[in-house]
Parts: C-alpha cells; sequence; structure tokens
C-alpha cells in the first residue's frame, strides 16, 4: 500500500514515527503551516517556523525516503492576534518555493472580523500565486464554520478543484459534496473521524474529490490511521484500486495542481536515493 | 580548439566491448582507449584474428579511433595484480603480452600501445630491475617501430616509473628511439609533478603520443571525475591544444564502471564545455601546481560562470533562464522571485559532474548581478531560501565579487544539521574560514558522515590541530568500538606521518 498523507504536521513528530511511516507505506507527505501549542509572538517567529517547513524538515523526511511538501499561510487563529498580522507580508515569498505545493491552513477558528481578513487575503493569493488552497474547518460551530467557509472560498473567484475543505465529519460532508470543493477527512484516536466512520462515509459518498489524512500533530494523535483506514476499507471489501486512489491519486491529483509537486521515484523502494552525499553509492 | 576525446574501456568493465563502443559512439566520443583484458578482446582466447579483423571493421563503422592499454589487472596472472611486469623473473610474459598488444594495435590501425613499468618487486634490486625495464622497452619498442604503431610508455604514481623525469631517463637509457614516446595522464600530473599540469603538457608535448585525462587532487592517486579533483581544465586544455597534438585525450576512469554510461556522459560534456572557453580562462587563470602556503587554490570544483551558462545551453528551459538573466540585468531587484523558480525551469538534471541544472542555473543569476549589489542579494536570497537556495547560493559564493564579505552564511550552514548545507560550505568559498571554525566543520563532517571530498583543499589546509582532534574523535570511536570513516581514518594517518605526531 503506497500512503501520500495530504496533512500531517511531522514537525511535531519523532524520527520515530517517520520510521513507522515508512514502514507503513507512507511515502509523501503534505506539512500544512498553522498553529503551535505555544501562541508566538512575532513575525520572526513564523519566518523561522516557514523556513523549517521548506528546509530542515524536508531533510528529516528525506533520511527516511518521505517526500515531504509544505503549505504556507497565516493561521486563523493566529490571525486574531495584531502582532502576527505582519506573517501576511511574509506568505508571498514562501509561495515560491519548489515544496510549497498550496496556500494553507486557512479559513476560520472563531469567524472574527480579523480571521475574514486574513482568509480572503490569503485565497487571494492562492489565485495569484497559482495555487490549490487548504480550508481548515473550526472545532467549535462547525457547521456554520463550514458554511460561512464556503461562501468566502465562492466569493473569492478560486476555482474550487483546486480548493479542500479539511477536517469533515459525517455532519459537514453534504455541505460541500455539491460544490465542487474537495474533501478532506482527519482520522484521529478519539476526536474527528474514525477509520470505521471513514469507510462508512466512503461506502455513501464514493471515493472521487475524498482525502484522508492523519492531520497528526502535537496533541494526541496517529500518523499510522492512514494506514489503518486502508486497511479498514479493504477489511470492508474495497479493492486495492479504491484503496490507492484514496490514499495516493486523489491526494497526488489535488497538490498536483500546484505544477510542483515532485513524485519521481517515490515507486522504488524507500531508500533515500536523492541524497547525493551518503556515503557509497556504487 | 581541436581535442579530439576519447574513453578508455576499463571505465566501462561492466558491459559487453561492442556495447561500451557504442554508448561511446552514441556520445560523441572520438575514440576509445581499449584496454585488452579477458573480457575484452582477450588476446589469448581463440579466434583473435576474427576477432580483431571484426572489431576493426565496427570501429570503422563508428567512426571510433583507437589506442591499446596495457594495463589489465589479472589478464596475464590471477592472483597478483598487473603480474608479471617487465621487471619480474617471469618478464617475458609481459614481453609477450606487449608484442601482442602491438601486432593488435598494427591490425587496428591504432594511433599508439601504451605500458607502463609496473611495481618493482621486492626482491629485485633496482639495478637489475632498471636493466630489466631498458632491455624490454628496447625490444618492445624495435617491434612497434616496425610495425609502425608508437609506444606510449606512461609514468605512473607508486610505479617504477612514476613521473616525468623518471621517463626522461629511461628515453635516454634507451637512445631515444622516435617509436618511444609518452603516455601523458593529466592527473598523475596534478597527483605528483612539481609543475603545474599545463607546464607538464607543455615540456612533454614532443614526445606526446596518447594522453589520458581525469580530474585528482594532489598527493592522492585516485581517478576521480571531473570537477572533483583540484584541476583547472581549460587553461590545460588550451595548452593541449597549443601544442598541436592531434591524439587522443581519453578518459581514464577504470573505477567507475558501475555508472559508466552516465559518467561518460558527463565527462564529455564538461570537456567540451572546459574546452570550448578555455580561451579567455587561460588568461585569468593563476598558475596551478604546488602553492604557497594561504595562498588560494584555483578551484578545479568550481566552473567559471560561463562554463556553467554553456552547461546550460543543454537544458530545455524554453528559453526561460536567456529570459531571467536579460531581466536580472536590467534590474537586479527581480531577482528574488526568479531565484526559486529556477528548479522548475531547468530542471534538476546533473549538467556537469557536481553541479545539477538548477545550482547552476542559480550561480548564473548570482553572478549576473553588479558587483555593488552581489553580496546584499547573496544574503537575503540565502536568509530566504529553502534548502536547494541556500545550498546554491553557498556554492556560487566563490564565483562572485564579493571577497571575503559573506562568511557569515558559511557560518550560518555550518550551525546546521543539514549535510547538503554543511557539505556546500566547505566548497573554495570556506578559505575564508579562520582555522578554528574551518577545522571545527571538518570534524562536524566526520561526525555527520559528510565524505571528506566536500572539503576543498583539505590536504593543503588539515594541520597539526585538525590531526588532534581527529585523534581525539578516533579515540571516543575507539572506546565506543566504532571505527572512523575510512576517508578521515586515512586523513589522520596521512597528518601522523607528515606532522610526526
Amino acid at each position: 500500500m503506497r500512503i501520500f498523507d495530504p496533512h500531517v504536521h511531522m514537525t511535531s513528530r519523532t524520527t520515530d514515527d517517520y520510521e513507522a511511516m515508512a514502514a507503513a507505506g507512507v511515502r509523501a507527505v503534505v506539512e500544512p503551516s498553522f498553529w503551535l501549542g505555544q501562541p508566538r509572538t512575532s513575525p520572526g517567529s513564523f519566518a523561522d517556523y516557514f523556513d523549517a517547513l521548506i528546509g530542515w524538515e524536508p531533510f528529516r523526511a528525506g533520511q527516511f525516503g518521505i517526500r515531504h511538501f509544505a503549505t504556507i499561510a497565516l493561521n486563523p487563529k493566529e490571525a486574531n492576534d495584531p502582532r502576527c498580522r505582519e506573517v501576511l507580508e511574509l506568505v508571498p515569498r514562501y509561495l515560491d518555493k519548489d515544496a510549497v505545493v498550496a496556500v494553507g491552513e486557512i479559513g476560520y477558528d472563531a469567524m472574527t472580523p480579523q480571521e475574514d481578513h486574513a482568509f480572503a487575503a490569503q485565497l487571494a493569493l492562492a489565485v495569484e500565486f497559482d495555487l490549490p488552497a487548504l480550508v481548515h474547518t473550526p472545532h467549535r460551530d462547525k457547521v456554520r464554520g463550514t458554511q460561512r467557509s464556503l461562501d468566502v472560498v465562492k466569493e473569492s473567484g478560486i476555482d474550487p478543484g483546486r480548493v479542500v475543505i479539511d477536517h469533515l465529519n459525517e455532519v459537514t460532508v453534504e455541505l460541500v459534496r455539491d460544490t465542487g470543493c474537495w474533501l478532506g477527512f482527519s482520522i484521529y484516536p478519539d476526536t474527528k473521524m474514525s477509520p470505521p466512520r471513514m469507510v462508512e462515509l466512503l461506502r455513501r459518498y464514493g471515493t472521487e474529490r475524498m482525502l484522508v489524512n492523519s492531520a497528526a500533530d502535537w496533541g494526541r494523535s496517529d500518523p499510522l490511521l492512514t494506514l489503518r483506514t486502508g486497511e479498514a476499507m479493504l477489511a470492508a471489501g474495497f479493492g486495492q484500486d479504491e484503496v490507492d486512489r484514496v490514499l495516493w491519486r486523489n491526494p497526488a491529483a489535488f497538490y498536483g495542481q500546484s505544477g510542483r509537486l515532485d513524485l519521481s521515484d517515490t515507486d522504488a523502494p524507500a531508500d533515500f536515493a536523492g541524497n547525493s552525499i551518503k556515503r557509497g553509492g556504487a | 580548439m581541436n581535442l579530439r576525446f576519447g574513453y578508455g574501456t576499463n571505465g566501462f568493465a561492466n558491459h559487453r566491448l561492442g556495447d561500451a563502443l557504442s554508448v561511446l559512439a552514441d556520445l560523441g566520443y572520438d575514440g576509445v582507449a581499449l584496454t585488452l583484458d579477458h573480457h575484452h578482446l582477450d588476446p589469448y582466447a581463440p579466434g583473435l584474428a576474427r576477432r580483431v579483423s571484426g572489431l576493426a571493421t565496427r570501429l570503422m563503422e563508428l567512426g571510433l579511433s583507437v589506442v591499446i592499454e596495457t594495463g589489465a589487472r589479472y589478464l596475464l596472472d590471477p592472483r597478483r595484480k598487473h603480474a608479471p611486469t617487465l621487471l619480474h623473473d617471469e618478464r617475458e610474459v609481459r614481453l609477450d603480452f606487449l608484442l601482442r598488444a602491438v601486432s593488435i594495435a598494427a591490425d587496428l590501425g591504432a594511433e599508439a600501445v601504451s605500458c607502463w613499468s609496473g611495481v618493482r618487486p621486492p626482491a629485485v634490486d633496482p639495478q637489475l630491475a632498471w636493466d630489466r625495464l631498458v632491455d624490454g622497452c628496447a625490444r618492445l619498442t624495435e617491434a612497434a617501430s616496425k610495425a609502425g604503431v608508437p609506444v606510449g610508455f606512461e609514468p605512473e604514481p607508486g610505479m617504477f616509473v612514476q613521473d616525468l623525469a623518471g621517463w626522461r631517463t629511461l628515453h635516454r637509457a634507451l637512445g631515444m628511439p622516435r617509436a618511444f614516446g609518452l603516455t601523458l595522464d593529466l592527473g598523475h600530473c596534478r597527483c605528483l609533478e612539481p609543475e603545474p599540469v599545463a607546464d607538464c603538457v607543455v615540456a612533454a608535448a614532443p614526445w606526446l603520443v596518447n594522453v589520458q585525462i581525469e580530474d585528482m587532487r594532489r598527493g592522492v592517486h585516485e581517478h576521480l571525475e571531473f570537477g572533483e579533483g583540484e584541476i583547472e581544465f581549460p587553461p590545460v586544455l588550451r595548452a593541449l591544444a597549443d601544442t598541436g597534438y592531434r591524439g587522443l585525450v581519453g578518459v581514464e576512469l577504470p573505477r567507475h564502471s558501475h555508472a559508466a554510461p552516465d559518467v561518460a556522459r558527463r565527462s564529455l560534456s564538461f570537456l567540451r564545455a572546459a574546452a570550448g572557453q578555455s580561451g579567455g580562462a587561460a588568461d585569468r587563470a593563476p598558475a596551478q601546481g604546488q602553492r604557497a602556503p594561504g595562498q588560494r587554490r584555483p578551484a578545479g570544483a568550481v566552473p567559471a560562470p560561463d562554463v556553467l551558462r554553456a552547461a546550460l545551453a543543454a537544458v530545455d528551459d524554453g528559453g526561460w533562464l536567456d529570459e531571467a538573466l536579460r531581466r536580472v540585468a536590467a534590474d537586479p531587484s527581480v531577482i528574488s522571485r526568479l531565484f526559486p523558480a529556477a528548479a522548475r525551469r531547468c530542471g534538476r538534471g546533473e549538467i556537469l559532474p557536481g553541479w545539477t541544472a538548477d545550482e547552476a542555473a542559480r550561480a548564473v543569476l548570482l553572478a549576473t548581478l553588479p558587483a555593488e549589489r552581489a553580496v546584499a542579494h547573496a544574503r537575503e536570497l540565502y536568509r530566504h531560501g529553502d534548502a536547494a537556495e541556500k545550498r546554491a547560493v553557498l556554492r556560487a559564493l566563490p564565483l562572485l565579487p564579493i571577497g571575503p564579505s559573506a562568511v557569515e552564511l558559511l557560518h550560518d550552514a555550518i550551525r546546521t544539521n543539514d549535510t547538503r548545507l554543511v557539505a556546500a560550505a566547505l566548497g573554495p568559498y570556506a578559505a575564508h574560514l579562520d582555522a578554528a571554525a574551518w577545522r571545527q566543520a571538518v570534524v562536524k563532517c566526520v561526525f555527520m558522515g559528510i565524505p571528506l571530498t566536500c572539503v576543498d583543499d583539505l590536504d593543503h589546509r588539515a594541520d597539526s590541530e585538525l590531526a588532534a582532534m581527529l585523534a581525539g574523535v578516533a579515540d571516543e570511536r575507539h572506546a565506543a568500538g566504532r571505527e572512523l570513516p575510512d576517508d578521515a581514518a586515512a586523513l589522520l594517518a596521512h597528518l601522523k606521518a607528515e606532522k610526526g605526531i
């Protein structure tokens, strides 16, 4: 089983996780920029974080044969902090980078006017830089938050086929299903979605435009729940091809719209051949 | 300039001879240096005349010239490398082989037959060895003269005749016969000759019948791909062309057979680029060879921007780079958005040994900046770059007219744990690092498993303090039941011997 986790915060994970993910078949990941447990207090703190997402973290991933991509944005929660608002001026510089495959995570946390502004401004950046957009949906007041997110997406003029609405569940899936946007589902140990519930949604709504991610981060989460979902699909009677579609071809197609998703050589077994300075070579 | 490039079949040890010839002809080589070996035109196997005639036809079809090389390792003795030589008791076995090689060369219309002395066996005293060598070479030269094929005798580091001085002595001892010429390996010149490589070429010119080429480092007889050693090739090739030499210039990389087609492709594009621009570079190039302490090495590892630009011509970028260079020349500030796009536009394939298209394109973009803007932009692009952009900036620094003013970028890179950045920080620009920082960085390479070949000017700059630090690492490793990496262990042993530690 080859797995592309389209949403996982590897910065918060250990090398044990990388090792387990590689062993489970994870060959590519997208790490969206988001908030950390600790609020940041200056744009410089964001710059270092963004730099890590396009510098150190891909290097770490590469040591385990995993291709690492990122999405860059000022997240909705911290968009409310006036000390961080200048981050919006930093973002464009990062949107030029090779491994940045979308603008994100953008969207709503508490649906404030400041969030409105950051959300709309960054959707405009997605259009300007010809990149897809990753839209986070809020934990609180989720249905209204999702609806309002879809309205903002529509107003922005971005092609809905280049937008994923993430963290959906049984309650919000139908809001997004007919909008043309992609549907993201985060599989968590307790909250959000579980593998059996995800299988049920795939059975009901099909596999088209469906993205399954672990969204693993610094909280209690599990980067192998993509694999577990694939296994649950097989146990429920889905074929290998449908599993491959959900866990590989769909995320590859969605982020491939950036024109920057280089997945060459990921068909090979996970040995890191791209590093020209590794010892040996003959 | 009008040089003819060939490639040694000993660098295609994993190919059938016919396949190797096809690959080389397709790549555009003018000829081959054919090492007679058990799997490449074995002179002891049945049907030799038929095979030689078939090969002659094939070479003609492919338009390849040929020289015959006789350095096979285990052709005559399956247990002892290169044995017997003309110095051994069984020297007639070697002489018989060399005479067969002359016949084969004549039948193939080869331009030369190359050979060497071999290492003196410990049991043979130097005077006896010399007498045997002179006798063997005299008989070989007589046969070669009759066959109309010149002998190219090659000085080989570590062998009984290992340098040009030794060749001259032998040449005199033989009575300077016309058919006794010289095979000059340019890498060997860098390895051990007292004169700069280009000067060796000029001095050797009257007797040159065969030339071998590869990169090499001072004091280390290891045949390296172009760009991995210390030779600055444009002035060397210019000197060679200026002598009027018309024979083959054969790439000699016998340890690269595992990747032969790629290595051969890269080598030819490197040589063509180096030959194409050598006029201008020769004028600028400082003298080669041994340097006074503290003097900067003319960096073979850093091709000039025009060499990179020429190599990038092979990349299909839809004219993007030309346009980007034009825009940067008109308005330097636009480099901030063009620089990150270079990999998407030019690709990441290797265009010269050690240089990928994206790094080369980025280096050329930086080199286009006006001198007074170069440092500021280099700092800015590094600061905001992803790892590949940072690495490209680091590698371009020695090409920029900025002196030591960007050395803080090296300090930043060396602080990281990213092997790509640490390695790139130890290129030629690291000459601007002070000794303490440089030693720390070298030892960090050892810890991180970065091959020391990435450290520019290592042999020249390594000192007793570095030896002491490496010895400390070795002690810790031994205590843990581990060893230093081979290259670090070799460096430490070398320093201990040289510095008397």
